[in-house]
């Protein structure tokens, strides 16, 4: 009412003139606005800056949800573990982070007791009291782990202490009452705590340097609830300042603590690990960047284009289609010159493999109860493993870097048999057709093979190179069933859930030890656990659970590939292939951006090498 | 007198006038000529005459252009050449179900809201084809083959759904403009039902409309199975140059177009010849351009 009567008290000429006023009011602010903006970038030139790239963005940066690599980058370098790996030595060798000191262990093996550090804080959040990062204690990480049992925070963890701590399971049966104590999960006081078992488990250190173990803060849980995980609270090198599905933005940690690097400890070897500067860090505490970006481009095309076009992203593996612009040469991996000039690569064995199984629930291929049926569906098995041609896969979609190799045991992990017969990985079409035909299998009895794939072209024509050794087979096209996917999440659910006959995956190593990939055949495991091929043979499991309490040994290491061969006798599984990683990064950054196990831990040691700096123009791999 | 006059006057149909007036139309015949051929060439696909191999594994990665594999080989060896003529019949399938169903669908409804213009009925199947028009075409597609993604027809029936409307208001229009006719208003005179007047006296004088149309929507369903298979929403299992198209997205960078090649191409010859045949189809059926 009272603007409608000024506008009519206010003469037109005099309304333009105040119109024109504001109008040029607002430019002087937006220019004073861009000039502070301004500042501000120049501010920003001198921060110490790395921008990583990946193809896919977490779906959750809380620890109990860290199910993958993406999510692992983000935990591992906001959140503490007790242990962690070193930076350079291979094979992969653990140390302590938030632990003291290694933990003492019963003569038994029952009884772990791990002293954490002392003045060790969260970064400052409003979910403490005063807002001020409170001291970590060892009840923390007792809450931690009780997480994954508490079916409320949604973990995906469990898997990795299900059956092994006294008490833990019970606790959860009970309802998960967080003031409830557990007889195996104990605080002995502010800075000890102590783990009982049920029966030994040798891997149960490597679990606590896996993300999922990270120690969180209860208040900044029950503070933020669901939201938690977009809000991490931790203790690690980094805090988050934001996070969108295209770009993860950490600042350094201002209370840090300050543990200087002894290079040499870390596995620091002159001759591998020279030309990329790390050196440098020696004596240094770090994090050593101010700022890390991580970028999410999920073409490979696109992460290459920003990776070379200037400093938009300062790390990317290598396009399939772009590799022979790029490498001089294969074996061994070298760049062209131009490329040499500008950046330093890596070139490695993944950790992990890809492999395809068969689904033993399904009695057309697996478990019968006809005793004949299941006879000949074995002989099937292993028809279809002998026309599978893995060079040619290799060749296609691996730019034939790839390491092929009989049975589970991957190449990395330190049980590898290098002497393992290569007859189940060699191709031989005539072996399989007789197999076929010796067990009374013709085109037209042979059931219908339902395979899954995403919706992916790489997808398809994995499945079309698939189809086409069956056919060379004698399987009749039709009988190859392609069901499409719309992401990897629904067909990984369809594995979980047995829907399909045949499981096509790939499983990187949680921790060094072959025990990770053996545990995916072991018959409690079967779906929804990771035992996707639901394989149950009373042998395997008996072998498994003898060698799960033995610490490493030439006697489990026989017993490890003794279970790797019932594997192959039985054809449960066509495998495997492991892939070679080639990363390159930009010449001023100081690191070795090795991902496998070891994750995003190597982000606290990246450094950004400034005008004063040596040039490092050397290149190399591992 | 006039009796006698009229007898001697050679009486000549639309349809014999349309044939004279599109023979003499060069651009129409070549058009023809071609469309005949792509239709071959998916007859003999279809019969397993032609390009049974497209799903075999050959040759090596990438391979160039050869006398064996004239196109190249695809990255996993496949016969590029093999797998363009394939694409052939999917284009050929796709379009003609689309085409044939749509058109029919939007004549059947067109014409029962063209009779009954202006009552409810009409308001209603404007309503319909109104809310089917404002959803963004694309967005509309992928909606139905997400829903029903287990079915390698859930394309066809997205296309269908959306394409019937642009016939049925052509329909409807000329529908309307019959209705008014005398012959039109003798049948109800005499009584005859009004669904019979509809699809038996009006429906067969819109036929001309409707072939066009149905040339039209041929060639839009076989731009939209390729742009839906390029999505990876379209060929559940088969080939198609949105396929192709999508492979070769992965190839261009390492310099090998083949792949990119075969499907334009051949895609590009078969919509153009299509596009020209629909044209000259269109101006030989025109009653204005015919007489």
């Amino acid at each position: 009412m009272w603007l409608l009567s000024l506008r009519n008290q206010m003469p037109i000429k005099c309304l333009h003139t105040s119109l024109a006023l504001i109008t040029i009011a607002l430019l002087i602010s937006s220019c004073g606005d861009s000039q502070e903006q301004s500042s501000s970038d120049t501010e920003d030139t001198n921060l110490k800056v790395y921008r990583h790239a990946m193809d896919q963005a977490p779906t959750s940066l809380d620890p109990v949800q860290a199910a993958n690599v993406y999510a692992n980058f983000i935990v591992l370098n906001t959140f503490d573990t007790l242990f962690s790996y070193k930076y350079l030595a291979r094979p992969y060798e653990l140390k302590t982070n938030l632990a003291v000191e290694w933990p003492d262990i019963s003569a038994d093996g029952l009884t772990y007791t791990i002293r954490i550090k002392q003045g060790v804080h969260y970064v400052d959040d409003p979910a403490f009291a005063n807002g001020q990062g409170r001291e970590v204690v060892a009840d923390d990480f007792i809450y931690s782990i009780k997480r994954h049992f508490d079916p409320a925070s949604r973990p995906q963890g469990a898997w990795l202490w299900i059956g092994r701590i006294v008490g833990l399971d019970e606790w959860k049966q009970a309802g998960s009452d967080y003031s409830a104590e557990i007889p195996g999960l104990q605080a002995l006081d502010d800075y000890t705590i102590q783990i009982k078992l049920k029966k030994p488990y040798p891997q149960l250190l490597f679990t606590l340097a896996m993300g999922y173990s990270a120690l969180v803060p209860r208040e900044a849980v029950e503070h933020y609830g669901r939201e938690f995980a977009i809000h991490p609270v931790g203790t690690g090198p980094f805090r988050l300042i934001s996070y969108d599905t295209s770009q993860v933005i950490l600042e350094r940690n201002p209370n840090f603590r300050q543990e200087p690097v002894d290079i040499k400890f870390e596995g620091y070897d002159p001759e591998r690990h020279d030309y990329s500067g790390v050196a440098t860090i020696d004596g240094r505490s770090p994090p050593f960047v101010d700022r890390l970006e991580i970028n999410f481009i999920a073409e490979a095309s696109a992460r290459w284009s920003s990776f070379t076009k200037g400093d938009e992203v300062q790390y990317a593996s290598i396009p399939n289609e772009q590799v022979d612009q790029v490498l001089a040469s294969k074996r061994p991996v070298t760049l062209k010159p131009e490329f040499a000039e500008k950046f330093n690569f890596y070139a490695g064995t993944e950790a992990g493999f890809i492999f395809q199984a068969f689904n033993m629930d399904f009695p057309e291929f697996g478990y019968n109860e006809d005793p004949e049926r299941e006879r000949r569906n074995k002989a099937l098995r292993c028809a279809i493993n002998k026309a599978y041609a893995w060079e040619q896969r290799n060749e296609s979609f691996y730019i034939g870097l790839g390491k092929v190799f009989p049975g589970i045991i991957v190449p990395v992990a330190p049980e590898f048999d290098p002497d393992l017969s290569t007859e189940s990985i060699t191709r031989d079409l005539a072996g399989a057709k007789k197999l076929l035909a010796d067990n009374g299998w013709t085109a037209e009895n042979l059931p219908p093979l339902v395979y899954g794939a995403n919706s992916s072209v790489t997808a398809r024509l994995m499945f079309e190179q698939f189809r086409a050794w069956m056919k060379e087979l004698g399987y009749p096209t039709e009988k190859i069933i392609l069901k499409r996917f719309a992401t990897f999440g629904d067909i990984s659910k369809a594995w979980k859930e047995s829907r399909l006959p045949f499981v096509t995956k790939g499983w990187g190593l949680d921790f060094p030890d072959a025990e990770n990939t053996l545990q995916l055949f072991y018959g409690p495991n079967g779906s929804p656990g990771s035992n996707d091929a639901n394989y149950k043979n009373p042998e395997y499991d008996r072998l498994y659970e003898l060698a799960s309490t033995m610490l490493p040994s030439p006697e489990r290491t026989e017993i490890y590939h003794q279970m790797n061969q019932i594997l192959i006798d039985d054809c449960i599984s066509i495998t495997g292939l492991a892939r070679t990683r080639i990363y390159l990064w930009h010449k001023n950054v100081i690191a070795i951006p090795d991902r496998e196990i070891v994750g995003g831990f190597f982000m606290k040691y990246v450094d950004i090498a400034d005008a004063e700096q040596p040039d490092l123009t050397g290149s190399g791999s591992r | 007198m006039n009796a006698v006059a009229t007898a001697v006057v050679r009486r000549e149909s639309l349809w014999s006038k349309a044939f004279y007036k599109f023979s003499r139309d060069r651009t129409g015949m070549i058009s023809l000529v071609f469309v005949l051929f792509y239709m071959l060439i998916a007859l003999g696909v279809t019969l397993g005459w032609l390009a049974s191999d497209w799903s075999d594994v050959q040759g090596g990665k990438w391979e160039g252009m050869s006398m064996t594999y004239w196109f190249g080989t695809n990255m996993i060896g496949q016969d590029i050449f093999s797998r363009a003529i394939y694409s052939t019949k999917t284009a050929f399938e796709v379009g003609l179900v689309v085409a044939l169903i749509a058109t029919a669908v939007g004549a059947v409804i067109g014409a029962i809201s063209g009779f009954f213009s202006g009552s409810w009925i009409d308001e209603v199947l404007l309503w319909l084809m109104g809310v089917l028009d404002s959803i963004p075409f694309y967005l509309f597609v992928a909606a139905i083959v997400f829903a029903m993604q287990e079915s390698p027809y859930a394309m066809h029936v997205a296309m269908i759904s959306t394409f019937w409307t642009g016939s049925s208001r052509l329909v409807r229009g000329e529908v309307i403009k019959l209705r008014g006719l005398e012959y039109v208003e003798a049948a109800h005179a005499i009584g005859v039902p009004e669904l019979t007047i509809i699809f038996r006296h009006i429906l067969p004088n819109t036929t001309h409309i409707l072939l066009v149309q149905a040339t039209i929507t041929f060639v839009a369903a076989i731009k939209s199975e390729v742009i839906l298979s390029f999505l990876g929403l379209g060929v559940k299992d088969g080939m198609s140059w949105g396929l192709m198209i999508a492979e070769s997205s992965q190839e261009v960078m390492a310099g090998f177009f083949n792949n990119f090649l075969a499907a334009s191409v051949l895609m590009f010859g078969l919509v153009m010849a299509f596009n020209m045949f629909s044209d000259a189809l269109q101006d030989a059926l025109d009653p204005r351009k015919v007489s």
